[in-house]
């Protein structure tokens, strides 16, 4: 039973440990590089696994030996001990041996370029058998191994496998530097190269298969062709030669402030990188072979980095010294363009070439301003000490959706933009220096953002700020060989026809390519032209604005020669479908239409009896009925059939000039005039008096009442002379003139006069201190149709004027004949008004002696008065906020206007009464409270 | 104050255009129970008054004291509260609002604001009518949802309360809303009617009338009685004493649409009707509801037609009215009878002419 599990247990032992060691190690692997390293582990581990895995025969031995020892170890010690270590000196130079050769295989192991010799297993079991020497061996030399400690018991094996480590260690360094700096060591490229090769072979024998039976190619490759052929280098990159070089440019810009001082001469590190490439291969072995101690091989790990980075760096100032130093002056990239075109790759590559490490946020992460802040500000402005000390390169993917929480993050980027132009203005010459010890929130690391709308409203600021860089579709034969490439090594027949209307049928989007050649690739089928205009296969759902909506909709598609004769028919069939998924694609249908009203009527179609025209309206008849009932009854599901209307439109109207779209505004400026005008109707049917107002409608307003009245409202008959002048008739003209106002509640005002407008300039010219006084609801605006003249009689200023204060002072009485209805109600105040009223007679009396003239005034002198009356007008023209203060500013008012009346007449009513003020009896649920005669002097 | 509301009729009395409405609304009330009511008809024509003086006959000269509020509502829909601004006019017996100035959401009015009113008993039981008066006006322009929940309240709370609608037209009031009420048809006064109203004024305000003059007028407002009345103030405001060939100022809006009229009988073709659709656009805006327009366009493109052209252009008048109703943008109905009487009149131009 013992034996039995024996047999079995050291197994997942040994790996368990295996992989904590190997656990160990990446923590220290980590601060070095940051690797994809479960790969190569789980790769690792399944070596071993199969290298332990055929030795039946050995393997007794092994774990029997481990049992023991521990018991050996620490109980009796010393008797078996000799045995062991006399075992050990007869294998002793055997194992320096094997080391070597051990190391030499992992290497060609993990170059793939040779299997694994025969002999391997034999080797690994004379490593077993080391390891239970070694472990015997260990009381002598505990020292050296002493970080290693088993996890469970206190096994002393540690120190072969850690061996193993350590190369699996090298392995892992070599290749780090290669996956994560894009310039990588010569060998390791040529190694790539002879990879390459082999691969080109491999697959020329299976191409050779796939020839002699199609069917027979299986399709294995799980990845997607657009992540497994995603450009790794710089060189590779498929997009715009020159947008490549600016986005490196700008990159490189940053090198001065972000790699700084840390750089040496140029020529001394690339000469000394070119030698280490080279010597690479060799330098590995040596050091291998020297490396038995855990330190020591650490330590190689951490001169290896130090001399990558300083690699990268010796490129990076290479390309400084052309360009002159200082982080450039836009610190932000925006990216845009169309989907597939490769700003994000092109972001990813380009700064992983020179030297950045890749942050990226994307639309599917938390974009709160809140979140977003700390991470940017993490990204941008630290330095992480633990981990990769390659400098970080924020990339912010897909900004262009970021909105409403997501904006947060345009708004941090702005915000730290902004103080670095601050501080930058102050010390710019300290800046470039000391930037890394500064704590403030500016812009420290190159920060990409991506965008697909340039002009989306997000934004907008931020386009003001950063360089934009707009991507341009790559040309097609880039991609058609590109693509030929690729469908070379998946082994996908195709031809170079096919491959060239595919690019240009998704528009150069180089990953719907692959998408699309992937998903042939996965049914079997071969690409052909046909397959690409009748499937639907690569069509991509482009959301085109709305402008190029109208454009095709208003615009005939130019026909190729070859295919108008052969078949017509099929290409007014794709011309629909295509317009239609247009259509259907731009989504806002109401807006779209309103667009195709705007416009339709500056075509040039040739339409003598206007039967085109009586169609096209038709048509949008059709579709605001249509429009209507699917709102109104929230069918949505019929919303489908509204891109026909459109399309029939197209049919009938589409010309091949170049139609000049205007945007909808009149359909929008009807809307918004309308409800303004609508508002201000119902605000003056609630003013006007409810005896009234109950009986119009704020539809009937317009249609019967507002032309009567701005000539009942302005009598020819009404002179403007001093109202004492007037005869009797005449004034009861004037009283039966000013009742109708103000139960209209309509009264003069100065109107503003607004220099913007034509016409009004041309009034302003010829009068230009002379207040205008207008109805104060605008009724007349109400009849002021563009183009159209209507012949009022317009009163005379003065007359308008005195209008005006009738019109007040009516107002005012009427309130007071409202309060002498209420007695009762306000006693209070009436008690206290008679006792005033008597302390303000004897002042008003002064006022009159005072002025005298004013008592026969000439038309001249009305015309004087100006000022003062509008003053008032003008005190009442602004709206009083609350009760109260309404309250006092009309009282003001009265008191004011009673001494102005004065000066115009004086009639026995107001003699009577001097003090005047308003009461708002009732209607207000303000809270009433008692007030101080002298408060209404103020 | 202007005539108009200066020689309104203040009680069923003194009613000088539907002497034979009143009377029977007065019997109607004076000797038993009031139904529920509906005025429809033409505006101008005196419905709100005729409601007035009804008001008046029933809760004597205290339904003439009103007052405005402009209250706020919070109604609760379900999972969400509505709020909603409504002006009512109110005595202390009756109340009258306008539901259809919630728009779209007249349904929440219509089911708990009226409601609400319908339920309470009137608080002066003083006198002898023990239920109160809600006017409506604008019924026709309410929801069908609106109209629908109105029905059950005009059932349920009969006892305490009554409901005057007021609409132009009946056609847009649902058949049950209809068959719950009293329908009164207040028909457009017949012109020799208005000419005895407006002599009546004359009279009252001390004026010669020359013989003729007030037919004139009659002829023109159209058998609108608000504007029959208006204008003639107007002309008295222009010019005393009266004249028989005496110009009656003309709406303006319509002198408007008669330019409009008279560009699209000057030129057919698509750029004329950009033209007439800013035109059309001024008229809008200037809160001038779409069918008027269209019916007035009508009227003036009829007077410089051909006669055997004026039953088509009619008959394509109503078809795109009708289908104005169904829709939602005017404009693009209004714009489309003009573009097809274009087309017509063009290829009758055609035709004629070579």
């Amino acid at each position: 039973m013992e034996m039995e599990t024996e047999m079995d247990m050291p197994m997942p032992d040994e790996l368990e440990w295996l992989e904590a060691d190997l656990q160990h190690h990446e923590d220290y692997l980590d601060e070095d590089i940051e690797p994809p390293l479960p790969e190569e582990e789980a790769s690792y581990i399944e070596e071993v696994y199969e290298v332990l895995q055929p030795e039946p025969i050995v393997k007794p031995s092994l774990p029997i030996l481990e049992k023991v020892q521990p018991k050996k170890r620490f109980r009796p010690l010393s008797p078996n001990l000799l045995d062991l270590t006399n075992a050990d000196n007869s294998v002793e130079d055997k194992r320096c041996k094997v080391d070597d050769s051990s190391a030499i295989d992992a290497d060609d192991d993990w170059l793939r370029y040779s299997p694994p010799p025969k002999d391997e297993s034999v080797v690994i079991v004379e490593e077993e058998e080391k390891e239970t020497f070694i472990s015997r061996y260990l009381t002598d030399i505990e020292g050296d191994f002493m970080p290693v400690t088993a996890p469970d018991g206190n096994r002393v094996y540690a120190k072969l496998v850690k061996e193993e480590k350590n190369e699996k260690l090298k392995k892992l360094n070599v290749k780090a530097p290669s996956k994560g700096l894009m310039l990588e060591p010569i060998s390791v490229l040529m190694q790539r190269a002879e990879e390459d090769a082999l691969q080109k072979a491999l697959q020329a024998s299976v191409s050779s298969e796939i020839d002699a039976n199609l069917v027979g190619t299986p399709v294995v490759s799980e990845r997607l062709w657009v992540d497994k052929y995603s450009p790794n280098s710089f060189m590779e990159l498929l997009s715009d030669e020159h947008t490549n070089r600016e986005v490196l440019l700008w990159l490189k810009q940053w090198d001065s402030s972000v790699f700084g001082s840390e750089l040496k001469s140029t020529t001394d590190d690339v000469l000394s990188a070119l030698k280490r490439h080279s010597t690479v291969s060799q330098h590995k072995k040596v050091t291998s072979r020297s490396s038995f101690g855990w330190n020591k091989d650490s330590v190689y790990n951490n001169n290896t980095f130090k001399e990558e980075k300083s690699d990268s760096h010796s490129i990076q100032e290479h390309f400084n010294k052309i360009r002159e130093s200082g982080p450039p002056e836009q610190k932000i990239l925006l990216l845009c363009g169309a989907p597939g075109l490769g700003k994000t790759t092109l972001a990813h590559v380009a700064a992983r070439h020179c030297g950045y490490r890749v942050v990226e946020i994307n639309a599917s992460d938390d974009r709160s301003s809140s979140s977003i802040e700390d991470k940017i500000l993490d990204v941008v402005q630290m330095n992480s000490v633990t981990g990769d000390s390659r400098p970080k390169c924020l990339v912010i993917d897909e900004i262009d959706g970021a909105l409403g929480d997501g904006k947060g993050a345009v708004d941090v980027i702005l915000k730290m933009v902004s103080s670095n132009k601050k501080s930058e203005s102050g010390t710019e010459a300290e800046e470039s220096g000391k930037k890394k010890k500064k704590k403030d929130t500016s812009l420290l690391r190159p920060v990409i953002c991506i965008c697909n709308d340039l002009y989306a409203p997000a934004l907008r600021q931020l386009r003001q700020v950063a360089k934009v860089h707009v991507f341009v579709q790559p040309t097609v034969n880039r991609i058609v060989s590109r693509l030929k490439f690729i469908c070379n090594k998946e082994g996908m027949r195709t031809s170079s026809i096919a491959l060239t209307a595919l690019a240009e049928y998704t528009e150069c989007d180089i990953r719907s390519c692959l998408n699309t050649l992937q998903f042939l690739n996965g049914k079997k089928e071969i690409l052909n032209v046909l397959d690409i205009s009748s499937q639907v296969v690569g069509r991509k759902d482009t959301s085109k604005s709305i402008f190029d909506v109208w454009k095709e909709v208003f615009q005939k598609k130019r026909l190729k020669g070859v295919r108008k004769s052969t078949n017509i028919s099929k290409s007014t069939f794709n011309e629909f479908d295509s317009l239609h998924s247009l259509i259907s694609n731009c989504g806002n249908y109401d807006l779209m239409l309103d667009g195709v009203h705007e416009n339709i009527l500056h075509l040039n179609y040739h339409d003598p009896v206007m039967k085109k025209t009586v169609t096209c309206l038709h048509n949008l008849e059709v579709f605001d009925m249509f429009h209507q009932y699917i709102m109104r009854t929230q069918k949505m599901s019929l919303m489908v059939y509204e891109p026909a209307i459109a399309i029939s439109i197209h049919n009938l109207v589409s010309q091949h000039e170049k139609p000049n779209i205007q945007w909808p505004k009149s359909f929008h400026r009807y809307r918004t005039t309308l409800i303004e005008k609508v508002e201000s109707l119902h605000t003056w049917h609630n003013k006007i008096t409810p005896s009234i107002s109950r009986h119009i409608s704020t539809k009937s307003f317009v249609e019967d009442l507002v032309s009567p009245l701005l000539h009942i409202l302005s009598p020819p008959t009404l002179k403007p002379v001093a109202l004492h002048l007037l005869t009797e008739r005449e004034k009861n003209e004037m009283a039966q003139l000013v009742k109708t106002m103000v139960s209209y509640a309509i009264t003069y005002r100065n109107k503003k006069i607004d220099p913007l407008l034509p016409g009004n300039k041309l009034k302003n010219e010829v009068a230009i201190d002379t207040p205008v006084l207008s109805f104060d609801p605008p009724i007349a605006e109400f009849v002021n149709f563009e183009g159209y003249s209507c012949n009022y009689f317009i009163l005379a200023l003065a007359v308008k004027q005195v209008l005006c204060h009738e019109i007040e002072n009516q107002k005012i009485l009427q309130s007071s004949i409202n309060k002498s209805m209420h007695e009762n109600d306000g006693k209070y105040f009436a008690g206290k008004e008679t006792v005033k009223e008597k302390l303000i007679k004897p002042m008003e009396k002064v006022n009159i002696l005072k002025n005298p003239s004013v008592s026969k005034p000439t038309p001249v002198n009305t015309i004087t008065m100006v000022p003062k009356p509008s003053e008032t007008t003008k005190k009442r023209s602004t709206a009083p906020f609350n009760f109260f203060e309404k309250f006092k500013r009309v009282s003001v008012n009265g008191s004011q206007l009673t001494q102005t009346v004065k000066k115009v007449s004086v009639t026995m009513e107001r003699d009577s009464r001097p003090v005047l003020f308003k009461y708002n009896e009732g209607f207000t649920n303000a809270v009433k409270r008692p007030v101080r005669m002298h408060e209404f002097f103020l | 104050m202007l005539w108009v509301d200066k020689y309104r009729p203040k009680s069923l009395d003194k009613v000088l255009v539907h002497e034979d409405i009143a009377q029977n609304l007065k019997k109607l009330v004076t000797e038993q129970d009031c139904p529920h009511l509906l005025f429809y008809g033409p505006s101008g024509s005196g419905k709100k008054t005729l409601i007035m003086a009804l008001l008046r006959q029933m809760f004597g000269a205290g339904a003439e004291k009103v007052k405005v509020e402009n209250k706020n509502w919070k109604v609760d829909a379900g999972s969400r509260t509505i709020d909603l601004e409504l002006t009512t006019l109110s005595s202390t017996n009756h109340v009258e609002l306008n539901p259809s100035d919630a728009g779209f959401q007249d349904r929440y009015v219509v089911q708990e604001i009226i409601k609400e009113m319908a339920k309470n008993r009137p608080i002066d039981t003083k006198g002898k009518k023990t239920f109160k008066v809600l006017v409506l006006n604008e019924v026709d322009k309410l929801s069908r949802e609106a109209q629908h929940s109105l029905r059950r309240t005009m059932e349920k709370y009969s006892a305490s309360c009554r409901l005057i609608l007021c609409c132009d037209s009946s056609s847009k009031v649902t058949e049950a809303v209809r068959s719950r009420c009293l329908n009164i048809r207040v028909n457009a006064p017949k012109e020799d009617q208005i000419v005895k109203v407006l002599e009546f004024i004359g009279k009252k305000e001390g004026l010669q009338l020359p013989p003729g003059f007030a037919a004139r007028i009659a002829e023109k407002s159209g058998r609108s009685l608000r504007r029959a009345i208006l204008s003639f103030e107007t002309c008295r405001v222009k010019q005393y004493p009266f004249t028989n060939n005496q110009v009656i100022p003309p709406m303006d809006w319509e002198e408007y649409v008669c330019e409009i009229a008279a560009d699209i009988m000057k030129e057919q073709s698509p750029k004329r009707l950009f033209q007439v659709r800013g035109k059309l656009y001024e008229l809008l805006v200037n809160c001038i509801p779409p069918e008027v327009i269209l019916k007035r366009l009508l009227l003036e493109l009829l007077k410089k037609l051909d006669s055997e052209l004026k039953h088509e252009v009619c008959h394509w008048a109503a078809y795109y009215e009708h289908r104005m109703r169904l829709g939602q943008k005017a404009i693009f109905h209004i714009e489309a009878f003009v573009a097809k009487f274009m087309s017509i009149y063009k290829g009758f131009l055609i035709a004629t002419f070579g």
